[in-house]
């Protein structure tokens, strides 16, 4: 689910530098508040590998490819810094593997970086009590609402004379593609969860 | 019959030929063929699939900015279309639910055209993807290690 280069007019694409700019701002001077910054920092750079690779896995479903977006579990495990790492994984994405555009990275990383806060919020809100629940709604939920900008952003840039009707509908297929993706994603972060809870549970993330 | 009547059925007369079809008053059909340059595009996603009735947008050389014409690939991600004498740097965008690629193609007088760049995922293979996914996991697991050192280093010398 990344916007290439030439898809929304310029002006499109200066506003999500801005925006996206404006939210990296935000998630660093949250992230400047915590009482041990650094400690975060080991977590975030190997989970900005996992996204940056996540976007190999790709499955073809008419009319394109789905492939993991991991904005969920970003959130979930990385709460603030998962807007920095996103941003990171999306320019490498889109100067090594072609996946994105460089114009658009702005628009991605709202596309990307907004559902991932989501995630943190669903999952720092219900987390504690109902962890499993968290989890899934999190992966879930972070997948539903990157679709739903998506949807709304490629809409707002279409050329006024393509044809809209065509592009809804192509659009509507493309979400209904995804929703298996929303469940997979939400169970990729239920299951990660309980393996660190298991395993290492320092690794785990506050709630 | 009178002139005035005539005249007045003359020009009804006249009026009922000009009104008839086209296809009506021919007795015969004329094709007159010529060979023309045209672009054909082969649209397709990372995957190999291809672009299935995808929007094709194109603009001409003189004018970036105003669409030249418009038209949909078929069920094998073709779309031929005829560009007329311009030349120079002509832009061909083909789309679909928010996916894309941009093609730029070079005409010139009694010139092949020439495909001078086309943007859109890359053509990579595993390999080389394999070795991209190992260096950025390096360089992660660099950052993570360099963090953690200092991390101890701090803690020791406090």
């Amino acid at each position: 689910m990344h916007l290439p280069d030439g898809i929304v007019p310029v002006e499109m694409a200066l506003a999500g530098y801005g925006l996206s700019a404006g939210l990296a701002a935000l998630a660093l001077s949250r992230i400047r508040t915590l009482p041990d910054p650094q400690a975060e920092v080991p977590r975030a750079a190997m989970l900005t590998t996992v996204f940056f690779a996540a976007s190999l896995v790709a499955v073809p479903v008419p009319p394109a490819s789905v492939h993991l977006m991991l904005a969920g579990l970003m959130g979930v495990m990385l709460g603030w810094f998962a807007v920095p790492a996103i941003l990171v994984g999306l320019f490498l994405q889109a100067a090594l593997f072609g996946h994105g555009g460089v114009t658009t990275l702005g628009l991605n990383g709202l596309i990307l970086g907004v559902p991932a806060l989501v995630a943190m919020g669903l999952w720092r809100l219900a987390g504690g009590r109902w962890p499993d629940l968290a989890a899934l709604g999190a992966g879930a939920g972070a997948v539903v609402v990157a679709l739903a900008l998506f949807f709304g952003i490629v809409l707002a840039g279409l050329p006024t004379e393509l044809d809209g009707a065509a592009e809804r509908a192509a659009l509507a297929v493309f979400v209904l593609a995804h929703l298996p993706l929303a469940m997979a994603e939400g169970v990729i972060v239920l299951v990660t969860l309980r393996v660190l809870r298991r395993v290492e549970p320092r690794l785990l993330p506050g709630v | 019959m009178t002139r005035r009547s005539s005249v007045f059925a003359a020009l009804l007369l006249a009026a009922g030929v000009v009104a008839i079809p086209e296809a009506a008053r021919a007795h015969a059909a004329l094709i007159e063929a010529e060979t023309v340059q045209a672009i054909r595009l082969h649209a397709q996603y990372d995957t190999g699939e291809p672009m299935v009735e995808a929007q094709v947008i194109i603009y001409a050389a003189d004018s970036p900015t105003r669409v030249w014409g418009l038209g949909l690939t078929d069920a094998a991600g073709v779309y031929t279309f005829v560009p007329d004498d311009t030349e120079g740097r002509w832009t061909i965008q083909v789309r679909q639910a928010g996916h894309g690629a941009t093609a730029h193609v070079e005409l010139a007088q009694d010139a092949v055209p020439v495909l001078t760049a086309s943007a859109g995922a890359a053509g990579q293979g595993w390999p080389q993807r394999a070795l991209m996914v190992a260096l950025v996991a390096w360089g992660a697991l660099g950052t993570a290690l360099f963090v953690l050192r200092n991390r101890k280093r701090d803690n020791a010398s406090a």
